[in-house]
């Protein structure tokens, strides 16, 4: 399809206008009077056109292009890139529930820590593979998702956020009552040997952080192309109809209740999916260090900054945990991250209460839009008179 | 029944405590109907404050004085300042804001004072030898201070809501806002006032705390837990009820003891799980808690 003219004046084929183009062409600012051409109108491209998809298709040479580029860092600058995909992952869980859904969860920390325990145990008692225990890990958080998620059927908002507060802060305690299962106060640890990456990817056990960039990275995928489809889905316009107007939502069909258990418990397998290859990475778990309560506001906090209900808030949310602490640590004490991240939430909440990529979609918005293909009208085959292109249709 | 009286006073000493921070949360939800989620931030930042003066050579009461002071008007200033401006774009803005304070006041804590535990002088006198006995139980001085004190709030608290014109103002903008407004009450100010009054009432609470709840050491995360437990208590009273916060508060910290104490097949470490429950059981099941009031939603 080709792009629409700058002017909008005329639209080829006679087609009649597409709501959301008519939408966008109303609400971009008329031109000033100082300017002849006024502000350029944003260019448009209809998803599925030949300009959409090699749009595409660079942004994922891009995306290849540093993905590569990661792998290439040295072992510290690697780590920490693994460290910002654990996380982005597990930011990725909880915006389903807190982005999607709009049930805020404090409590976030309790299935990362839920998942990384998972691994941990299967790992050290069972002598599981690493890789193998993410399955469970992720039916387990799932299972718990639905059942903590229940709650949220009679209570909203503040209610809500303070029973997960809770649940996040539970969760140290009742991994130290399990000692003998869990390692208790002195934690659990992974022997390196146990982490040894699987014979068939070459690795020795030596490139361990390199297996793990590379699960990390392909996990990351997974994800991302899950959640994308899900928020594509029937079910993702579920859940945001809940998220946006609970009762409007109920009365055209949405089942709230199976909506909003399900969505927490995706987001709670996700994120305990993040939590395995945490433990992976760490090798060490102690619940009074790496799940806390200010590991779930961290997650919340990242998903704030990188934007709620974004695609791509989490992975910069992702960098935001992960960097933002690494910067800071010779300010302050080593206290000042807390301060940043505590600052951050407050000027997000006022200036830009969609997040830094939601931010940046709309400013992109005002140069670029991405339109959904206009239905072909249907065309009788046999029709003698002017083509098609000049054809009028008024009502 | 010795052991028994000494689990139920120190019960009554760890519940006055949650009864004073569930009554700051309770100041705060009955006129704004927001729970203030660094409200135990605000008692650590003012107890800091309190420390701090008293090395400094200040005598302790005087430094409770100032630290009340201090909260008081960061109290103010927040409700002012960073909740008014969202409060009405969405309940989820106030959330978020109310973290962004949380975290930030932690981070605060620890980058100007250093994140060392820092032990507390004593307000009350604590010496192994201060205390009255009854029934062969130990009964200390400092608890019974914690407790006089709550009595204290909980009654300066209720004549302040139902004998002074400026509770009645409280309780007109809990009941209806704009109604309020147009009677010609100052909203913005009662709303300011009563977060100030709730981080006073926290402040307090933090000073007497802090030197008698073992280890006798202020850290970072001393209010973490005991703002989950003010938190069930207060839900478990009714989040708009004085003497629900009381209840609940006393009660939380009497089952707690017993818990503790006597129910060793538990592993006796599963406190705050047991408050999650309440929290989560409550809610569920008795959203208004036991003496709030109704509130009908209309659709």
């Amino acid at each position: 399809m080709t792009a629409t003219s700058l002017n909008g004046e005329s639209f080829e084929q006679g087609r009649p206008d597409d709501a959301e183009l008519v939408a966008a062409r109303e609400s971009a600012t008329p031109p000033g009077p100082n300017s002849r051409r006024g502000r350029r109108r944003p260019w448009v491209v209809e998803r599925g056109s030949l300009p959409h998809l090699s749009l595409l298709l660079l942004g994922l040479l891009v995306a290849v292009a540093l993905v590569l580029w990661g792998s290439g860092l040295g072992r510290f600058n690697q780590g920490q890139i693994t460290r910002v995909i654990i996380y982005a992952i597990a930011i990725a869980g909880l915006n389903i529930a807190t982005g999607y859904t709009g049930l805020v969860s404090v409590g976030h920390s309790a299935f990362f820590g839920l998942g990384a325990y998972t691994t941990g145990i299967l790992v050290v008692r069972e002598h599981w593979r690493a890789e193998a225990t993410i399955p469970v890990a992720l039916v387990v958080c799932f299972v718990v998702g639905l059942v903590v998620g229940l709650p949220a059927l009679r209570i909203r908002g503040l209610y809500l956020a303070i029973a997960t507060l809770a649940f996040g802060v539970a969760f140290p305690e009742v991994v130290a009552r399990f000692a003998s299962f869990t390692g208790g106060a002195s934690g659990l640890t992974i022997r390196r040997n146990m982490l040894r990456p699987p014979d068939w990817t070459g690795f020795t056990l030596g490139q361990k952080g390199e297996w793990l960039y590379w699960l990390s990275v392909g996990i990351l995928v997974l994800v991302m192309l899950v959640v994308h489809n899900l928020v594509r889905s029937r079910y993702g316009l579920a859940l945001m109809a809940s998220r946006d107007n609970e009762i409007a939502a109920a009365s055209s069909g949405v089942n709230l209740a199976v909506i909003k258990t399900v969505s927490f418990g995706v987001s709670g397998a996700l994120t305990g999916v993040g939590g395995c290859l945490f433990a992976m990475y760490l090798g060490s778990l102690v619940a009074n260090d790496s799940f806390t309560l200010l590991n779930a506001i961290a997650l919340l906090t990242g998903l704030v900054i990188g934007g709620e209900g974004t695609r791509f808030g989490p992975l910069l949310g992702g960098l935001a945990v992960v960097y933002i602490p690494y910067y800071s640590s010779s300010v302050g004490q080593g206290e000042s991250a807390a301060v940043i991240f505590g600052a951050a939430l407050i000027v997000i909440v006022f200036l830009a209460p969609e997040g830094v990529a939601g931010a940046v979609i709309r400013l992109i918005r005002h140069v670029f839009q991405v339109i959904p293909r206009t239905p072909k009208p249907y065309q009788p085959t046999v029709r003698p008179g002017p083509p098609a292109g000049t054809a009028t249709e008024k009502p | 029944m010795q052991i028994f009286l000494d689990r139920l006073t120190s019960g009554l000493t760890a519940g006055s405590i949650y009864v004073l921070i569930a009554l700051a949360l309770v100041v705060v939800f009955r006129c704004s109907g927001t729970i203030n989620f660094a409200q135990g931030e605000f008692a650590l930042f003012t107890c800091f404050v309190a420390w701090w003066l008293s090395t400094k050579g200040w005598p302790l009461w005087l430094a409770l004085v100032a630290s009340m002071a201090v909260g008081f008007v960061m109290g103010m200033v927040a409700e002012r300042a960073l909740i008014r401006p969202v409060r009405r774009r969405s309940e989820v803005a106030t959330l978020i804001v109310g973290l962004g304070l949380f975290t930030g006041l932690n981070g605060a804590d620890g980058w100007i004072w250093g994140p060392a535990d820092k032990t507390f002088p004593e307000l009350l006198p604590h010496a192994p030898t201060d205390y009255i006995s009854i029934a062969g139980s130990r009964l200390h001085y400092d608890s019974i201070g914690i407790f006089v004190g709550m009595l204290l709030v909980v009654l300066l608290l209720t004549l302040l809501f139902n004998r002074t014109p400026f509770g009645l103002q409280m309780r007109a903008v809990a009941t209806n806002a704009e109604s309020a407004a147009l009677s010609g009450v100052k909203v913005g100010r009662v709303l300011s006032v009563s977060w100030g009054i709730s981080a006073a009432i926290g402040s307090f609470a933090g000073v007497l705390l802090v030197p008698v709840l073992p280890p006798n050491q202020l850290d970072l995360s001393s209010f973490f837990s005991i703002l989950i437990f003010a938190s069930a208590a207060a839900l478990f009273g009714g989040l708009d009820s004085v003497k629900g916060a009381v209840v609940g508060g006393l009660g939380l910290g009497v089952v707690e003891s017993m818990l503790n104490g006597y129910g060793t097949f538990l592993g006796g470490s599963l406190q705050l799980t047991f408050a999650l429950l309440i929290i989560v059981v409550v809610l569920v099941f008795k959203p208004t808690g036991v003496f709030g009031a109704r509130r009908i939603e209309r659709v």
